[in-house]
């Protein structure tokens, strides 16, 4: 079992980042409609634990958490602590070798790569380290991508996607290839694409790395539930809660 | 689906030089496939576009000896047998030009149109040539090769009947038909016969005969055959697409050998495609840990895979079959038909060949990619995404 060592901030949107909100859509904007107090990750007791050879090793150790919807956490911790494993799980990337994992109401380690892909397109927004974004497809088909995988006529795909990149500042850059988008415009093009089919819970991998702090705090501002990994205290400051997590417990 | 398609075409373009050379490679391979193609079609041409209705009548042992001249009447006898005509293998060379191959007959002229009437002769050549008997009546590739025109005098220089013979130009042909050789020479058969001696007068080659009813002609041809059956010289007497097929058959393991070579070219287009689909994949690990992340399932990866190499299918046999019909319909063929115009007389790329070939690159690159797509599908989404990022 873990404690929950939390660092509550009271988040303070600037006046950029409201004005921002009043412009987008209603889907685009912070906890739009979240209903406070109701639990959208629930881990209890969760174990992962991987082989190497014969050789067990355990990454995650009888974790149990608890995220409100709404919320905006930071993980942070060493090299090894088990951060990603623990993003993989709750992102439904993985399952877990014991212990329960609850997320948006489904139970991750009963659903099978099928029912998890779906899972995944449906709840889960995905920000990468990297950004991670398809070189050959400009930065509005990129957005695109996720709602390809929805009943979306072509129109309204193309609408959502010009929508989200408007939202992360990119309306005159979306028939832009990624080589031609400076390390900060990818990245917003890859929140645009985590954000694009209203995710249930945004999953970020060090989101920050490349946007400038202002714009970081305007996009952070628009998204609903967040669950951030990050070693960057500076990013992790602008989590409502940060939790620490150390050779797969939290501390 | 198709706007996948469309997605997965687009990786075409990362590596352009990859891609270039991998459609080029294929591109060549099927060129080698449809000229390979196209000289089995090309040889099959004869015995695909025979005359229905016309018989051919030969000596019983070999087509090289003759039958007695007397035996056209016989024929023409038989019930059902339309016209026949007859004829004798000339083989003269030109002196000057002994390589250049061409093939001569003698003929009998009065009938010998009317059997092969898919060599167009106009009313006046035939007129002129009928009334000259070292006339000689000459296909329109053959002459334009040779420089020939109406009124030129010709001396071709005899193998089977030593000597020089002269002959005059009085007409040109043109074939009705592609199975019909547009560089042939037809002379008078009286003209050789008459300065023939001994054992070699009053012979001819072969008859061929027209018959009222296709669906009789392997009745008429036993009847025919039974007329000679008691006389010193037997007949066999077969369809023109039964003697076409038979002389075929002669070169049947060379004909196997270009098969087993074409399918030889398609497994090394295969292994190129293989390779760059495969290289391909490996350097998309990522992209595609990163579509399942964010929702795609296993089967729109491998479809990503297959899509991909389908579009490089698709691209690589147009450009193959773009460079092999101009290749071959304008150059390659035409440079056959003149020369081996006996062998060729129609060397072209048949539709279906050059829809054969795209097909078949189609099929191969997907073939191709199936294991690279498969190990695409199960690429673990946490491992590619850790390795990588």
């Amino acid at each position: 079992m873990s404690t929950e060592s939390t660092n509550e901030r009271t988040s303070k949107p600037n006046a950029e980042a409201k004005a921002m909100q009043s412009d987008v859509p209603e889907q685009y904007r912070k906890n739009a409609t979240p209903e406070r107090g109701k639990a959208i990750i629930e881990l209890s007791g969760v174990t992962k634990t991987f082989f190497r050879g014969k050789e067990p090793l355990t990454v995650l150790d009888g974790l149990s958490l608890s995220i409100e919807e709404g919320g905006f956490e930071a993980l942070m911790g060493p090299s090894g602590s088990g951060k990603s494993t623990l993003l993989n799980l709750i992102a439904g990337l993985d399952r877990p070798t014991s212990g329960k994992a609850i997320i948006a109401g489904n139970d991750i380690g009963a659903m099978s790569d099928g029912e998890l892909a779906k899972f995944r397109a449906r709840h889960i927004g995905f920000i990468f380290q990297s950004y991670n974004l398809m070189p050959v497809l400009t930065a509005r088909e990129n957005v695109e991508l996720p709602l390809l995988l929805t009943k979306l006529s072509s129109t309204e795909r193309r609408k959502r996607a010009e929508t989200a990149l408007r939202v992360t500042g990119l309306e005159n850059r979306m028939d832009h290839y990624p080589r031609q988008l400076s390390g900060g415009q990818e990245q917003r093009v890859a929140i645009a694409r985590a954000i694009v089919h209203d995710p249930t819970i945004l999953v970020c991998d060090e989101p920050t790395g490349d946007l400038d702090r202002k714009s970081a705090d305007d996009i952070l501002e628009l998204l609903t539930t967040i669950l951030m990994v990050t070693h960057d205290p500076a990013a992790a400051d602008r989590a409502t809660i940060t939790r620490h997590l150390n050779k797969g417990r939290l501390e | 689906m198709i706007q996948l398609f469309l997605i997965a075409a687009r990786n075409l373009k990362r590596s352009w030089f990859r891609t270039t050379f991998t459609v080029a490679g294929c591109a060549v391979a099927l060129l080698a496939f449809v000229m390979l193609r196209t000289v089995l079609s090309a040889w099959n041409v004869g015995a695909e576009h025979a005359a229905q209705d016309r018989l051919g009548t030969r000596h019983k042992v070999t087509f090289i000896m003759p039958l007695p001249k007397r035996y056209i009447d016989d024929v023409r006898q038989v019930p059902g047998v339309k016209q026949a005509t007859f004829a004798n293998w000339f083989g003269a060379k030109i002196p000057t030009q002994p390589d250049e191959f061409f093939a001569n007959f003698a003929v009998e002229s009065k009938t010998y149109f009317d059997v092969y009437d898919e060599m167009i002769v106009s009313p006046e050549d035939k007129a002129r040539w009928l009334a000259d008997k070292k006339g000689a009546i000459v296909g329109h590739v053959l002459a334009k090769k040779m420089g020939w025109k109406i009124g030129d005098k010709v001396v071709l220089e005899g193998t089977i009947y030593p000597g020089d013979w002269e002959f005059n130009i009085d007409g040109i042909y043109k074939a009705s038909k592609k199975s019909m050789d547009d560089s042939q020479l037809v002379f008078h058969w009286d003209y050789l016969n008459d300065a023939l001696t001994g054992e070699q007068k009053d012979m001819i080659g072969w008859v061929s005969s027209r018959v009222t009813d296709t669906s009789r002609s392997g009745e008429i041809s036993r009847e025919i055959d039974r007329i000679f059956d008691e006389r010193d010289t037997q007949t066999v007497t077969m369809s023109e697409r039964a003697m076409n097929v038979s002389f075929m058959a002669g070169f049947s393991a060379l004909l196997t050998a270009l098969e087993v070579v074409s399918v030889i070219i398609l497994g090394i287009m295969l292994l190129v495609l293989g390779n760059t689909i495969a290289m391909g994949v490996r350097e998309r690990t990522k992209e595609y840990a990163v579509l399942r992340a964010i929702g795609f399932e296993p089967w729109h990866v491998r479809f990503f895979v297959i899509a991909e190499a389908a579009t490089l299918g698709i691209v690589s046999g147009v450009v193959g079959v773009g460079i092999a019909y101009p290749f071959v319909n304008n150059m390659v063929g035409r440079a056959i038909e003149e020369n081996m115009g006996g062998m060729f007389p129609y060397f072209r790329v048949e539709p279906n060949t050059a829809l054969l070939a795209v097909a078949i690159a189609i099929a191969l690159a997907a073939f191709a990619s199936l294991i690279p797509s498969i190990q695409a599908g199960r690429v673990s989404v946490t491992d590619a995404l850790r390795r990588v990022g």
